[in-house]
């Protein structure tokens, strides 16, 4: 038992790891345009799709590389038409049209991809246990945790010592001041857009090496990532981490006691924190 | 200046003889309308096109269109037209699919009602139907008070019953894979039907069960499951997941290297989950309800061509079977009771043999007398990574008759009442 309930904590530390990525990424988006971007979900099937397309082209590897821009170019060509005119509008408006475009996107990929899961493979090397004792630490799944370590901190790094991304933290902070202080606000807003969606699509691509490749695969993950942002807090990229972590951990352990909760303990979670403490746990007081 | 024609007042009396224009064309119509043998005999389907099962009512609706369109070749119904009416119930919402059903039936006024993948949509769609009084054929929702403690004498079933698929299934298993067996089972209707159908027939062949968990339908991760799956050390972890959960489902337990520990293997298993995973994880032991690849059985290949034809090129699956054996009942229904009544077609199929061009099967199908539930064969075999043809994923070892596997009516629950 006590082995089971380890097993299950190692184990919902990687799957958390899976949900900070897409949370990271809403997270980003929502900081600084406050857009509650429901078609993240879509982007991150996108994604995964454009992978499947490119594999017999570039491989693998080329399709991690690229799919995930390709998404983050859609991106931004989404915001720059549709989603920048609902700025400064009440954020119900940018909450109602992504949960349509979130629509559009799973019809869409249904459309041009079809209805039917696609076999989606990754190199055979990738695929075998580590150790037949932790056999569910795959070399895939550390691989999917080194990914999204490398981007975690890449996107910190961007955040603390770039341009765009200082102007990106000040602009979460004050807009307004950033504005006025001659930053275009547009193009930063875009750029910020893109990011999220960069890793909206690298979720993607990670996530369909183990998954079915199926147009649902967005809306299936895309909850969770909403909770991590709620429970970790928000406005909070670090809290944003942490809530992936905690809700990885918890729906994991509640497999060993009660199963069929095991979807709806994340949900408890969430309304715990917003019962007791709504800002989430590292979120700012007084934001949203 | 011209007036405003937003702005001109309309008079009380002009809106009153609007109104009861309109009352009169609704009682009048009737009479107006085109003589009955010009209207079309209406098929309505209320299926899933969107959400988890939406790549298995697409290849329903493909064979319901195949039928349709040979039966319109033949001179449609009692010499009538066919049409058919295409609703999407969802894939879990049991509200929507029966929000349209009652829309085919009220608004539509559909002779036949077709539905649905989910067997709990199909459980809620025929309570609709039987409060209606339409004949109503449910191509592929398995679970099994359907055609049992919940029969109606206007619902009939095209595909199995859970308890048939796993009595179909539990011999070979033990036989080859050992008795102590683990569930891994969606959270729904068809899920705990089939469990407990399973481990019944095991019971009763001196198989156990050494634990489960139920998952939620649409269970993405599955690893915590696995985890708890091998610590229980079975002989079988017995996976009764479909659809898009099944492809995720074997694809991690593959991934875990399960598939060299244990026997992973199941009861019902259909061709757009082996497609839908990569090779390394198309194993194990199932039941198929229908396969495409029945070189000796008459029909089979003259229909593999014409679905291939209709789909890009993929051929059929048991669900394009159930589709076009489904919509083939309402027309022949229809042909042996020489009407449209609802409980005359219903009697006319009783205990009904399907002719061998619809059965697509060595011994035949015939739905059963006083619980009209279809019994065809069944097919037990192993997933294969590769065959003759790049969907030949399943390799057939065993076709089982559906008699032996069914009970007998009074084994199922069904006490059947005709309406007076």
């Amino acid at each position: 038992m006590t082995q089971v309930v380890l097993f299950n904590i190692f184990n919902g530390l990687i799957v958390g790891a899976f949900y900070a990525l897409m949370a990271l990424g809403l997270s980003l988006i929502l900081n600084l345009s406050g857009v509650i971007n429901f078609a993240h979900g879509g982007f991150l099937a996108i994604g995964g799709y454009v992978a499947y397309t490119l594999i017999p082209y570039v491989g693998f590897w080329g399709a991690l590389v690229l799919a995930p821009v390709l998404t983050a170019i859609l991106g931004v060509l989404v915001e720059r038409v549709l989603i920048r005119r609902l700025y400064g509008r009440d954020p119900l408006y940018s909450l109602l049209l992504t949960f349509g475009l979130a629509f559009i996107f799973e019809d869409g990929t249904r459309f041009i991809w079809g209805a039917q899961s696609l076999p989606f493979q990754v190199p055979g090397w990738l695929m075998a246990p580590l150790s037949s004792d932790y056999f569910f630490l795959t070399g895939y799944r550390l691989f999917m945790v080194l990914i999204v370590a490398i981007a975690v901190i890449g996107l910190f790094l961007i955040l603390s010592y770039t341009k765009l991304g200082v102007r990106i933290r000040a602009g979460t902070l004050d807009l307004e001041t950033v504005s006025v202080l001659g930053v275009n606000v547009r193009i930063l807003r875009n750029m910020n857009f893109g990011m999220g969606v960069y890793l909206a699509g690298l979720a993607g691509v990670l996530a369909v090496g183990q998954l079915g490749l199926q147009p649902t695969i967005g809306s299936s993950l895309i909850m969770p990532s909403f909770v991590a942002i709620i429970v970790g807090g928000l406005g909070s990229l670090p809290g944003t981490l942490l809530g992936g972590f905690l809700i990885g951990v918890a729906s994991g352990v509640t497999t060993v006691f009660f199963p069929s909760a095991t979807e709806a303990v994340i949900y408890v979670m969430m309304a715990a924190v917003l019962m007791v403490r709504p800002r989430g746990l590292l979120g700012e007081e007084g934001r949203f | 200046m011209s007036k405003d024609p937003i702005s001109v007042p309309v008079k009380r009396r002009t809106i009153l003889k609007a109104g009861l224009a309109l009352g009169a064309m609704q009682v009048a119509s009737p009479f107006v309308t085109k003589s009955l043998a010009d209207e079309p005999v209406k098929i309505g389907l209320d299926n899933p096109a969107t959400g988890t099962y939406a790549a298995l009512g697409k290849n329903e609706l493909i064979g319901c269109q195949l039928a349709l369109e040979q039966i319109n070749a033949k001179g449609g119904i009692l010499g009538r037209k066919v049409e058919l009416l295409v609703e999407d119930s969802t894939s879990g919402d049991a509200g929507t699919a029966v929000e349209k059903a009652r829309k085919l039936i009220d608004r539509d006024q559909v002779n036949f009602l077709l539905g649905n993948i989910n067997s709990a949509l199909a459980a809620a769609m025929a309570n609709v139907s039987y409060e209606k009084g339409v004949f109503h054929v449910v191509p592929g929702g398995h679970t099994d008070p359907i055609t049992g403690a919940n029969c109606h004498w206007n619902v009939f079933r095209v595909c199995n019953t859970t308890q048939m698929e796993a009595n179909a299934v539990a011999g070979t298993l033990i036989k080859t894979a050992g008795k102590k067996w683990y569930y891994l089972t969606p959270d729904y209707a068809f899920g705990h039907t089939l469990q407990a159908g399973l481990e019944k027939a095991a019971a009763a062949l001196g198989g156990t069960k050494v634990g489960g968990d139920l998952t939620p339908l649409g269970t993405t991760d599955f690893s915590s499951y696995l985890i708890k799956a091998q610590a229980a050390n079975p002989d079988v972890i017995i996976f009764l997941q479909a659809g898009d959960d099944a492809v995720n489902a074997l694809k991690q337990a593959v991934q875990f290297g399960l598939d060299k520990k244990f026997h992973l293997a199941g009861a019902q298993q259909e061709l757009e989950v082996l497609i839908g995973l990569p090779p390394e994880a198309r194993i194990g032991t199932w039941v198929f309800e229908w396969y495409w690849k029945q070189p000796n059985v008459a029909h089979v290949n003259d229909f593999v061509a014409d679905i291939r034809k209709r789909s890009g090129g993929h051929v059929p699956t048991a669900r394009t079977w159930f589709g076009y054996a489904a919509t083939h009942t309402c027309a022949l229904a229809a042909a042996a009771a020489k009407s449209l009544d609802a409980v005359k077609m219903a009697k006319a199929m009783q205990g009904f043999k399907l002719p061998p061009e619809v059965a697509l099967m060595p011994d035949g199908a015939f739905y059963r007398a006083a619980q009209n539930q279809l019994i065809p064969d069944l097919y037990v075999g192993n997933a294969q990574a590769k065959g003759s043809d790049p969907e030949d994923l399943f390799n057939v070892t065993d076709v089982v008759k559906g008699i032996t596997t069914a009970g007998t009516v009074e084994d199922t629950g069904c006490k059947m009442t005709w309406p007076a």
